[in-house]
């Protein structure tokens, strides 16, 4: 039997020095990242749970301990929050129902883009699509996305991290 | 470069602490590889060796040792597309933004070396540098975004080492015919795959600006393949492009 990996991953936003770490399975740990050079960046290096705490107050979805955050419910659904990730307009994460092999329903946990009205109409735009894209695309089982734009490489990120927690392959 | 990096790396399970520690420090180095790169290459920054560059104040011998590194790549990319990518001939002076992105993604992802590593990809804002696989005995799979409709995804490739994606829909990207001085791009979007990112970086670039009779150039690289595609939904590609049936 084949197990699942562990995945660890960062993203760099804007290269300002923004890292997210998420892992599976949950009990591995990494906490914050130590810069290169030990100094603090401009943006501040931590691990997913406080990007997390940064996310909107009414949903505190975003964790840095996927798992903990799954539920299971009758008939095997089971639904998680993935890690709360910076895109360049603000921090997002997805929320993710399966039952068995299939992706229930997809959308956002949180959302903060720190009010920029750009950055809004970009989300009302992409999310409906990103979400109503991963009900059709559900089976494609893929680990990353040429020539996507900005928002959705965080949305796919979260949504891996959520899947990931989920065991979800 | 103000781009989204991300890093994915796979690991078998059961890793232990301290080869957990080692991964780390090799993501440290990724990223310090990573901002490197933009201070050197920004041409957003006026201070950057490559403005400084652009504006005639330094030559290049008198800028950091990457920067020779980059032009000699991209005079190589320059030669294998016939001109059709040509960072000499970009307004404002040599310009090498359309390789510099994956080259730096490339040496990211050259610091990943730890044993309990299985495989690992360096995605910068979909130009993606890769090796290995995620752990499960079959290759990566990627997506490549639909360019009348870039967040949804037209087809998948199955990847072994790199993938770029230049198409009109991107932002920030300079799609200049080389031998008009204008924009101009021909296709919906241009995929190179291949062992090196930089390379792929330019050789897309290329191809999204000459357009279908660009394939032909790539045909005969070992290594390299393309895929365009076009607003109307049709393709053209390279004959070992590796598209892969989906799952």
């Amino acid at each position: 039997m084949k197990r699942a990996p562990i995945v660890i991953s960062a993203t760099v936003a804007g290269l300002a020095g923004v890292l997210a770490f998420h892992t599976t399975p949950a009990k591995l740990s990494l906490g914050a990242l130590p810069t290169a050079d030990g100094s603090r960046p401009a943006s501040s290096v931590r691990p997913a749970s406080s990007s997390g705490s940064r996310a909107s107050s009414g949903h505190p979805a975003a964790a840095s301990k996927p798992t903990s955050r799954a539920t299971a419910t009758s008939g095997g659904t089971r639904s998680a929050a993935g890690s709360a990730v910076n895109y360049s307009y603000g921090v997002v994460s997805v929320k993710v129902t399966v039952s068995g092999k299939k992706i229930l329903n997809v959308g956002i946990a949180s959302i903060d883009d720190g009010g920029n009205t750009r950055s809004e109409s970009i989300d009302q735009q992409a999310i409906p699509i990103l979400e109503q894209e991963v009900m059709a695309a559900q089976s494609a089982n893929i680990q990353g996305a040429s020539g996507a734009s900005y928002t959705s490489a965080g949305f796919t990120q979260s949504l891996q991290s959520a899947l990931h927690s989920l065991d979800f392959q | 470069m103000g781009t989204i990096v991300s890093i994915d790396v796979y690991t078998s399970r059961d890793v232990a602490p301290a080869e957990i520690d080692e991964v780390r420090r090799q993501l440290i180095r990724a990223r310090a590889v990573l901002q490197r790169a933009d201070e050197v290459f920004s041409t957003w920054q006026p201070d950057s060796a490559i403005s400084r560059l652009r504006a005639g104040k330094i030559s290049v011998a008198e800028a950091p040792a990457e920067v020779a590194d980059v032009l000699s790549r991209c005079e190589t990319a320059r030669e294998l597309s016939d001109g059709w990518f040509d960072p000499w001939a970009m307004p404002g002076g040599v310009d090498p933004t359309g390789l510099v992105k994956g080259w730096a993604a490339q040496r990211a992802l050259a610091e990943f070396s730890a044993p309990c590593i299985t495989g690992a990809m360096v995605n910068a804002a979909g130009d993606i540098a890769s090796y290995g696989d995620p752990g499960r005995g079959e290759p990566f799979r990627v997506g490549i975004a639909d360019p009348s409709a870039p967040r949804r995804l037209a087809e998948i490739v199955s990847l072994t080492g790199a993938i770029a994606t230049s198409g009109s829909y991107e932002r920030g990207r300079h799609l200049i015919d080389p031998h008009s001085g204008r924009p101009a791009v021909r296709v919906g979007s241009a995929s190179v795959t291949g062992p090196d990112l930089g390379l792929a970086d330019a050789l897309a670039t290329a191809l999204a600006v000459a357009g279908e009779p660009g394939l032909a150039l790539i045909e005969p690289l070992d290594g390299y393949e393309a895929m365009i595609m076009g607003l109307d939904a049709s393709r053209q590609r390279t004959e070992h492009f590796p598209l892969s049936a989906p799952q």
